[in-house]
């Protein structure tokens, strides 16, 4: 588990990153990482795929109001529904943390290849994984709530 | 005179986000173009007068080594300069991409800052 240390910290560093040089948005670490994080209500999910050396999926988890705000601070226009706008956003937020992470898993780039960002959403919901994994769910505070960064690698 | 953008990747938020940049940025730029991938932003090509592209390289239907690659093989755009702006910044990646004629490339995330800092001599 140690490599989840690592990924834990730099995680981090590049979520407040892409949310204050590039959402405009203050952030900060709201606890410990989780081991698991139950269903999912009223939200939506980004999520990147990782294939090669190592495989697994990056998601972040936002519930719908603290998606639009992130939006309508991303995009600097008003966001008042989960439209293709927040789904485009929260897919491109997951897509960048999932570069990262594949920095963080290889240096040089070509041994890990990235899928293109994925969004799901709805009432309430489940994120699981069919094979075994080791995960981490890191928890952040956003003005209008908490969202979770989530990362699966198979084992 | 003000240079014409082409602004290449798959995110419409990315797009905005960039050419949000460039004008924080205080850059000197003319019209700003945009593609959603390789195919649409090599038909832009073909039909505008563009001087610079900033291109993804993640990207559905043609990404940005395919574009890079295909671009180098038609005469009437084959020298117009591309920089990667993108989440993949592996020294394989971007070393294959600047094989393929790229100038150069930008980590996403960035801020104005960064994006004056790297993109301001091009403009």
């Amino acid at each position: 588990m140690g490599i989840f240390i690592e990924i834990s910290e730099k995680l981090i560093e590049s979520t407040v990153e892409i949310f204050t040089g590039m959402v405009m948005m203050e952030i900060s670490v709201a606890g410990e990482p989780l081991s698991s994080l139950g269903s999912l209500q009223h939200s939506i999910t980004g999520m990147v795929g990782l294939a090669g050396t190592h495989k697994g999926v990056l998601a972040v988890h936002f519930p719908n109001q603290v998606a639009k705000e992130v939006t309508s601070s991303f995009l600097g226009v008003e966001v008042d529904e989960i439209n293709e706008d927040v789904q485009d956003a929260i897919g491109e937020i997951a897509n960048m943390l999932g570069g990262n992470l594949k920095t963080i898993l290889s240096d040089r780039g070509k041994d890990i290849q990235l899928s293109l960002p994925s969004t799901i959403s709805g009432e309430k919901y489940s994120f699981t994984s069919q094979t075994e994994v080791d995960q981490v769910i890191l928890p952040f505070q956003a003005p209008g709530g908490i969202f979770y960064v989530e990362v699966e690698l198979e084992r | 005179m003000a240079k014409n953008v082409l602004l290449v990747d798959d995110s419409s938020t990315m797009r905005k986000i960039i050419s949000r940049s460039l004008r924080q940025a205080g850059l000197d730029f003319g019209e700003i173009y945009e593609a959603g991938d390789g195919q649409e932003a090599l038909a832009v090509l073909e039909k505008e007068s563009i001087d610079i592209v900033l291109s993804d390289i993640n990207m559905p239907n043609m990404n940005g080594i395919e574009f890079l690659r295909e671009k180098g093989n038609r005469p009437g755009i084959k020298d117009i300069p591309v920089f990667m702006i993108s989440t993949e910044t592996g020294e394989d990646i971007i070393g294959e991409a600047k094989s393929l004629g790229a100038i150069g490339a930008l980590k996403k995330p960035f801020t104005p800052d960064k994006v004056n800092e790297v993109l301001g001599p091009l403009m």
